[in-house]
């Protein structure tokens, strides 16, 4: 059963247990690869995480000249492969969302691999396993199916088509900020 | 306890050559359900699995959880007894030796019995904290009765729960923490919080609160800061720190005055609604946003939200608490519960976010000054009389009931109390007023320190004694819901480290007590005895066997019997715990804070928490991760603030109050009232923002005003300014 990472920005509360979590994942080397940003610390205390969107079509793939990221049949873009990754660093600056990290010791190009390891047994990634807020889900189809009717995805995610700005379909599925606005309440 | 709509069935991941150990966090009161990862060649732990099956967190963890593995096998962790022979290196990290157990023990059986003999038993003194298990907390408060025959034992949980036990007792006639279970919160369809930073101090209960909103119900939040709970909030009340009680009564009056108020309720299960109705009518929406600097239209739509919701619940934590009316701010928050009869009943009641990871467990039995096991008063001649049975004792040998925690630094200074055993706490950073805190312990004649590191506090000691982590030792815990759960140990201490409970036994021998103690080999030993010593008590936990802790997912108190599943909801039976059955309506006049801002100290300091430490930091300032995400305190900053006073961003400036000073950078942000600033509390030595706060303690519960207290705050260069000069100290 294919699950999907789902991220819904507007719960984050900066805490980056995801980022402390992804050091834990076993093929990680405890190094962290996602990042939290601060929207705007001058001025509140809102913050979104970015992991990989895992893309459907990934330029960071595409852009590799020794083929040194794989894509599982699941759709996980997995960290360059040891023995193959030259350090030529394009996969990091084809990368829209700027995730590939580079390790100058090793020569070595290493990003989220969606816990491969965890999420082939059908287990959560690390991230969305610890995220206290459900800034981070683990959904299935239906799961996902139900929230994109709530929340309007196709209008609002990174990932509607290739005339956003963002190129192309991504595994992972967004709801920027904003989901709670407009929202029915239960009474007035 | 159903599963609630969150829970998914999820297999645990195993590593080969691991076996996974399940436990909760070492750390807050929401003790998050992990798994250890231990190593089976080595039997040491070495990572973390979610605990999915955990009904409360789900296999959620903030990075404390994520981290507090880390601990055990941590390089700065004590492996032998440290003995500093040269007292004049008190208050620094000099002068220790490693020494034997048996030389350790000796040296302090020799200095108790000394300072006893010539001074009288109450010279030696307590101070524990709640940070460990029921086992331990129990045991120490007999320790200091029955070993140390002394009165004067208190603990940390002044610093952090006082206020809402004090409250709670008046108000119900008990004090459990919650009145309903967590699984309960994303149900209802109001959230008052108040005083609560809860995205950083109880961060897994995040994903229940925000299902609230998603729900379409409504969530109002209380804070002079713009927290990231506050920041989604649909009514933020941006008040004035120390200004709670004036909100509180302002709700209560426009709940009244709207007719939300559930007047049969009100008729039958409760008294002094006349009393009440008295005090709270003078606070109108105008006369609150004076006090309170809150916009009387935020002030009148949250009433209505509150009045209008069919189920609420009211939360708050130390912001509301750690006043020097943090009892009557309690009480006058639940108020708005009572009036609406929006308790005793699935999805609706009050609740406190628990600090410390025993927090509710810890202060039910017998550490607090006048309590004894079971939450009985030690001045009960009847409450006396049950536990003497439990004990052995002739109740004319029990001690009478000692003072609060900051008070036993008053008597230190008056040098009624000359001996300190210290375990599982850092009031040098973790106590108001540090600069004057530091100076009566390094003038005590003898102090022992029990901790896993060697803490701020340690450095005062002339003896230190290693302790075990909560992964090396079992027991149980009372979570923030006040359910009873289990720590289960993963591996052996480290070096000679050895569970506070099994020191305070061979102490115990030493000291001749031991017909009181020895008959305790285990952990199970005293859990078994502490059960028994609560039969009976209001906090009553003889049914909550460790088996049936296990088959239920914990066990909430009371659980009176074998066949008694507990209590996961209170007063369900509109039945309260004073004599007649009811509940009391708090009349509670407004008090301003103890020390309000003036032409010197225009500024309104208040302190807190940040997500990446806990407590004193001693612990989690040593964790990787967690210290470089926060290795330094700072001063958030309003930009208008910044601007007057010609301050940038990340600029060090010095803030100074009454009581001290410090140095940290600036942060500025529009998430703080411009008259207010804010500094995280979690630092030591020249770090500690508690030697600036101010020691005016609560006259019901003792909790200092943390929260509030006037300061200035000076860019580097003017710092040594004759104003400063003539006002410091």
């Amino acid at each position: 059963m294919k699950q999907h990472l789902y991220i819904e920005m507007d719960n984050c509360i900066g805490c980056r247990s995801c980022l402390a979590a992804c050091t834990q994942c076993g093929g990680h080397d405890e190094r962290n690869r996602n990042y939290v940003y601060d929207v705007n610390p001058l001025v509140d205390r809102q913050t979104i995480p970015l992991m990989c969107l895992h893309c459907v079509n990934p330029a960071c793939a595409r852009s590799c000249p020794a083929q040194a990221i794989q894509v599982t049949e699941e759709g996980a873009v997995l960290s360059a492969l040891v023995e193959k990754c030259i350090g030529c660093q394009n996969c990091t600056i084809a990368c829209p969302y700027g995730i590939p990290k580079f390790d100058e010791e090793q020569n070595l190009m290493y990003k989220c691999d969606l816990c491969y390891d965890r999420t082939k047994e059908g287990i959560p990634p690390m991230c969305a396993s610890v995220c206290p807020t459900n800034t981070l889900q683990w959904l299935t189809e239906e799961e996902l199916a139900a929230k994109k009717a709530q929340h309007q995805m196709g209008k609002w995610t990174a990932s509607r088509d290739f005339l956003d700005p963002l190129e192309g379909e991504t595994n992972v599925k967004i709801s920027l900020p904003g989901i709670i606005q407009g929202k029915q309440k239960l009474f007035v | 306890m159903p599963k609630d709509k969150f829970f998914k069935e999820i297999a645990n991941k195993t590593h080969p050559n691991e076996k996974l150990v399940a436990t909760h966090c070492s750390y807050c009161g929401m003790q998050c359900g992990m798994n250890l990862r231990v190593d089976t060649s080595s039997n040491k732990i070495i990572g973390v699995e979610p605990r999915y099956d955990w009904p409360v967190t789900l296999g959620k963890m903030c990075p404390k959880g994520v981290t507090a593995y880390q601990q055990t096998n941590h390089k700065d962790r004590l492996l032998r007894p440290l003995i500093r022979d040269d007292a004049s290196k008190k208050g620094t990290k000099e002068g220790f030796r490693e020494a034997s157990w048996e030389e350790a023990l000796d040296l302090i059986e020799r200095r108790f019995k000394e300072l006893q003999a010539k001074h009288g038993k109450d010279t030696l003194s307590v101070f524990s904290g709640v940070s460990m298990t029921n086992e331990k907390c129990y045991l120490t408060g007999k320790f200091a009765r029955l070993a140390l025959q002394t009165r004067y034992i208190d603990y940390n949980g002044r610093f952090c729960m006082s206020s809402a036990a004090a409250g709670f007792l008046r108000t119900f006639g008990v004090d459990r923490g919650s009145t309903l279970p967590w699984t309960d919160l994303h149900e209802t369809d109001c959230l008052f919080i108040a005083g609560s930073n809860t995205a950083e101090c109880h961060p897994t209960s995040m994903f229940r609160i925000w299902e609230v909103q998603n729900r379409g119900g409504y969530l109002i939040v209380v804070d002079p800061r713009e927290t990231p709970l506050a920041r989604r909030a649909d009514i933020h009340l941006d008040l004035r720190p120390g200004t709670d009680l004036a909100l509180a009564n302002c709700m209560v009056n426009l709940i009244i005055q709207n007719g939300h108020a559930d007047k049969s309720f009100v008729e039958s299960h409760t008294n002094g609604f006349q009393e009440l109705l008295e005090v709270v009518k003078e606070f109108t929406p105008e006369y609150t946003s004076e006090i309170t600097g809150v916009a009387p239209e935020k002030l009148i739509r949250a009433a209505e939200i509150y009045g209008k919701a069919p189920e609420a619940v009211v939360m708050f934590a130390r912001g509301i608490e750690q006043q020097h009316k943090g009892a009557d701010n309690v009480s006058a928050y639940t108020n708005m519960a009572l009036v609406t009869g929006k308790i005793g009943r699935p999805k609706s009641g009050v609740a406190t976010f628990t600090g410390q990871g025993n927090g509710q467990g810890g202060r039910e039995h017998g550490q607090k000054s006048d309590l004894l096991p079971g939450y009985r008063k030690i001045t009960n001649p009847k409450h006396v009389e049950e536990i003497c049975e439990v004990w052995g004792l002739d109740p004319e040998e029990m001690p009478g009931p000692g003072v609060s925690a900051y008070e036993m630094f008053e008597l230190m200074e008056q040098k009624t109390i000359r001996g300190l055993y210290l375990l599982c706490s850092n009031p040098v950073v973790s106590a108001p007023n540090v600069n004057y805190v530091r100076a009566v312990m390094k003038d005590l004649d003898f102090m022992v320190c029990s901790d896993i590191y060697l803490s701020e506090s340690a450095e005062y000691a002339d003896v230190v004694l290693p302790t075990t982590t909560w992964a090396e030792d079992e027991g149980t815990v009372t979570n923030l819901e006040g359910r009873i759960i289990k720590i289960n140990k993963a591996q052996e201490p480290v070096g000679e480290s050895k569970p506070d409970w099994q020191i305070e036994i061979e102490i115990a021998e030493r000291l001749g007590r031991g017909k009181y103690f020895s008959h305790l080999k285990t952990a199970k030993d005293i859990s078994d005895e502490f059960r028994l010593a609560t039969k009976g008590g209001y906090a009553d936990y003889y049914g909550a066997t460790w088996e049936k802790i296990d088959r239920q997912h914990g066990v909430f108190w009371p659980c009176k019997d074998e066949a008694d599943p507990g209590t996961p909801h209170m007063f369900l039976d509109k039945q309260f715990y004073h004599p007649d059955g009811k509940a009391k309506l708090c009349a509670l006049p407004y008090r301003p804070p103890a020390e309000e801002p003036c032409e010197t100290y225009p500024l309104r300091l208040t302190t807190g928490r940040v997500v990446y430490h806990y407590l004193s930091g001693n612990q989690t300032r040593r964790i990787p991760f967690l210290r470089d995400m926060c290795p330094e305190p700072y001063v958030e900053v309003h930009p208008e603030t910044a601007a007057a006073y010609g301050i940038a961003h990340e600029e060090v400036v010095r803030l100074h109050t009454r009581r001290g000073e410090m140095s940290c950078k600036v942060k500025v942000t529009e998430a703080i009232r411009p008259d207010t600033v804010f500094v995280p509390y979690h630092f030591g030595h020249d770090d500690s923002v508690n030697l600036l706060t101010i020691p005016a303690l609560d006259p019901m519960s003792r909790m200092p005003e943390f929260k509030a207290c006037a300061a200035q705050i000076n860019k580097l260069e003017s710092a040594s300014s004759p104003l400063t000069k003539a006002t410091g100290g």
